[in-house]
């Protein structure tokens, strides 16, 4: 009897040990459909190497605006998780209104970290006043997704390279019997594409505080938009069902980040899939908009152990293998030199449509924010500016250029503040 | 005096209740509609009525009026409507009133973002049963019947489902400009009349038999002679009651423009309750947000008031 019940004083003894050492930290991401499988596959490798610490998934964002929007309501209700992905837009806000931590002192205590494969450009994008706030988890780009059998069933043989490529081709698909001969990702998260037409002739959307559409090159844009829209007679689809239906063999053409190519690959019917880069305006677009989203630190904790298993999850999924599997799993490219160049290697030539978007990274550029407390409301006003061309409801698109300008400086900080 | 304060005494917890949880947050609000204030900021600055300047004048604004009110001029007719005529119905069967009961008010009771997730599967545009429905119509019968053209002076091929048999396409309920308010109100409608129905099959059992005998014995011998005569004016305080709630209820309309078509396209949907979401929750703008509050709460007082009015006059015979 006496030695039962010491069996079990030591065994409880020994749990509340372990209880002790067990440390949980708490994690959101956005996009549940195109992640998921990601974090399922990095799960158990961090596991494995670090069993003391148990990561928790909180529900995902819907997507990065929703993401920042959680952020800031948690913040102010106290909540926060530990580590939260951010778009990489969204990071500015909250190191401005002092949300997210800095990790420059955990990358002090870092023997090595530059060893990891993090480099300079890559760090760059999370780096806010010379401190990395940020670490980048994904980073995509925007192509183009051909079906191509119903491109062939048109006679089309080549990736169209410039927009009015793109509508001769939908010309001749129409002809052809294809009701619905291509999809234009506008509505990822309202403005990405706006941007991509602009850097595509080397011109920011964000020019300081003043959104820079009111000049030629926002004429061109949405001129190129509306040409697009209403000579491929596109469909107004939600996004969800735009991906679905292009997986389902419907669409022809695509244009949407190389993101969801992991998703679309998963999904798609009998048909074969290609890749090709993004077309321009007159020839090769001369800038893209980086997408994608990184890791940032918002814990509220003060308990040194919890911070640093927070730090080494931040670390683990942004370098070596955790980046891997966010190649391997989704479209994205992981912006990680390391894991790119070693333990990707030969995965680019097994997959070429994965290489499209890898193929297009000189061209790579900022994805621009919307300084201000209305950085949110300046992405909806954008997005319903140009749903309006989508459904017909602009025409003129001087007229429209003007309207959209005038709504949005308004909501941009005034000049000096 | 002492009993006096007793009085006081005894309605305290009531009165501090109704401060805290009703009148403080309306109080708070209409401040903070005074104010930029974003949710995150450690302080706000006074704008006077620079928010509520913006409501009256901006074009979102307006599309937001008048998306709501076309929506509440529709739905409230509409489902009181249907619920009287499913209610009269229900009431003069002679068995099966249960079954049909069940049925009608199925829609209610079912959780509506749950619904509007079926009715987004149903009104997709390629694989949705409803566009399915009318496209197998196309060419047969069903299309010489509901394109009209048997009716003199109708071309056929000119009506709504001749041109879109013609072009073998039908709108994209929901993301077309011209259809999704129709869609919003008509999902609005199938949820509300429902609920309408009970409260008038309730208000139908309260008509005592003699009245109708009495009217018949007077000469009113058709049904609706007896129903403008007797039903109809019985019926009078259930019809200001259902129609002041199903008023206020369309004007809170929200669930199904979130899941639907998020105030789109165009912000053609851009209802009340779902642009104070998309200010103050989505986008963190208390301010504004907190405006288009108080405008909404000023609309639903007014139908309250009305109600109030139409009630004291006496609507009721008794």
């Amino acid at each position: 009897m006496k030695r039962t019940l010491t069996a079990v004083a030591l065994l409880a003894a020994a749990t509340a040990a372990q209880a002790q050492d067990k440390v949980t930290i708490e994690f959101a991401y956005p996009y549940s459909h195109l992640f998921d499988v990601t974090y399922e596959k990095i799960l158990p490798k961090f596991k494995e190497q670090y069993p003391h610490i148990d990561v928790q998934m909180r529900a995902a964002y819907e997507g990065y605006e929703d993401g920042t929007n959680t952020i800031l309501r948690e913040a102010v209700s106290g909540n926060l998780p530990d580590v939260t992905m951010q778009g990489l837009n969204r990071q500015a806000i909250l190191v401005e209104k002092g949300i997210a931590k800095s990790l420059e002192p955990f990358i002090a205590k870092e023997a090595d970290f530059a060893k990891e494969g993090y480099h300079e450009a890559m760090l760059e994008l999370g780096t806010f006043d010379s401190k990395v706030h940020g670490l980048p988890f994904s980073v995509s780009l925007p192509v183009g997704y051909y079906n191509m059998d119903l491109m062939k069933k048109a006679g089309i043989t080549e990736y169209p390279k410039t927009w009015k490529d793109v509508v001769s081709a939908c010309k001749t698909m129409r002809a052809n019997g294809v009701s619905n001969p291509m999809f234009w990702g506008w509505n990822i998260t309202g403005n990405w594409f706006l941007q991509a037409m602009m850097w595509s002739q080397n011109e920011p959307t964000v020019k300081g505080n003043k959104v820079n559409i009111d000049g030629d090159a926002g004429l061109t844009a949405f001129n190129t938009m509306h040409t697009l829209f209403r000579e491929c007679e596109m469909k107004n689809l939600e996004w969800k069902e735009a991906l679905s239906s292009f997986a389902t063999g419907e669409i022809g053409m695509m244009f949407w980040s190389t993101s969801a190519l992991g998703a679309v690959e998963r999904a798609q019917g009998d048909f074969t899939l290609k890749t090709g880069p993004f077309p321009g305006i007159e020839g090769k677009p001369m800038g893209l908009p980086a997408g994608g989203n990184s890791a940032m630190l918002v814990s509220t904790s003060d308990d040194p152990k919890e911070l640093e298993a927070a730090w080494l999850w931040l670390k683990f999924i942004t370098s070596g293998e955790g980046a891997a599997e966010v190649a391997r799993t989704t479209g994205y490219m992981p912006p990680n030199k390391a894991a790119n160049e070693i333990i990707l290697k030969d995965f680019y030539d097994q997959n070429p449509n994965k290489m499209t978007a890898v193929t297009q990274l000189p061209l790579l550029r900022e994805w621009q924010a919307y300084p201000g407390d209305n950085g949110l409301a300046i992405t909806q006003v954008i997005y319903d500016g140009i749903e309006r061309i989508v459904v017909g409801d602009a025409d003129d698109m001087e007229e429209f250029r003007e309207e959209l300008f005038e709504e949005v400086q308004e909501l941009m900080p005034a000049n000096g503040s | 005096m002492g009993r006096r304060l007793t009085g006081y005494w005894f309605t305290a917890p009531a009165v501090a209740l109704m401060v805290l949880i009703l009148i403080a947050p309306v109080i708070v609000a209409g401040f903070l509609s005074l104010t930029d204030y974003s949710l995150g900021n450690e302080s706000a600055n006074w704008v006077g009525f620079k928010n509520y300047d913006k409501i009256i004048n901006r074009s979102t604004y307006q599309k937001m009026f008048s998306a709501s009110i076309i929506y509440v001029l529709v739905v409230v007719p509409a489902s009181v409507a249907l619920g009287l005529g499913a209610a009269l119905l229900i009431n003069s069967l002679k068995f099966a009133q249960d079954f049909y009961k069940t049925i009608f008010f199925l829609p209610v009771m079912a959780a509506l973002l749950a619904m509007a997730i079926v009715w987004e599967f149903a009104l997709h545009h390629s694989i949705g049963i409803v566009n399915e429905f009318f496209e197998s119509g196309c060419g047969t019968i069903a299309e010489t019947i509901f394109s009209f053209g048997w009716i003199p002076f109708v071309d056929g091929a000119e009506t709504w489902y001749g041109r879109h048999c013609a072009a073998g396409e039908f709108p994209l309920w929901l993301r077309d400009k011209g259809y999704a308010l129709g869609t919003i109100c008509f999902i609005g409608i199938w949820q509300a009349f429902g609920f309408n129905m009970v409260l008038y099959l309730a208000g139908l059992t309260g008509i005592p038999r003699e009245l109708l005998q009495a009217a018949e014995m007077d000469g009113a011998k058709s049904g609706w002679e007896r129903f403008r005569l007797v039903i109809w004016p019985m019926l009078g305080p259930t019809t200001v009651f259902v129609v002041t709630i199903t008023s206020i209820r369309s004007f809170q309309v929200f669930d199904t423009v979130e899941a639907l078509t998020q105030g789109g396209p165009s912000k053609s949907t851009y209802v009340m309750m779902y642009a104070i979401y998309e200010k103050a929750i989505k986008q963190n703008l208390m301010g504004i947000g907190a405006a288009i509050t108080i405008v909404f709460l000023a609309f639903v007082l007014i139908i309250t008031f009305i109600q109030r009015y139409l009630v004291e006059r006496r609507v009721h015979y008794s």
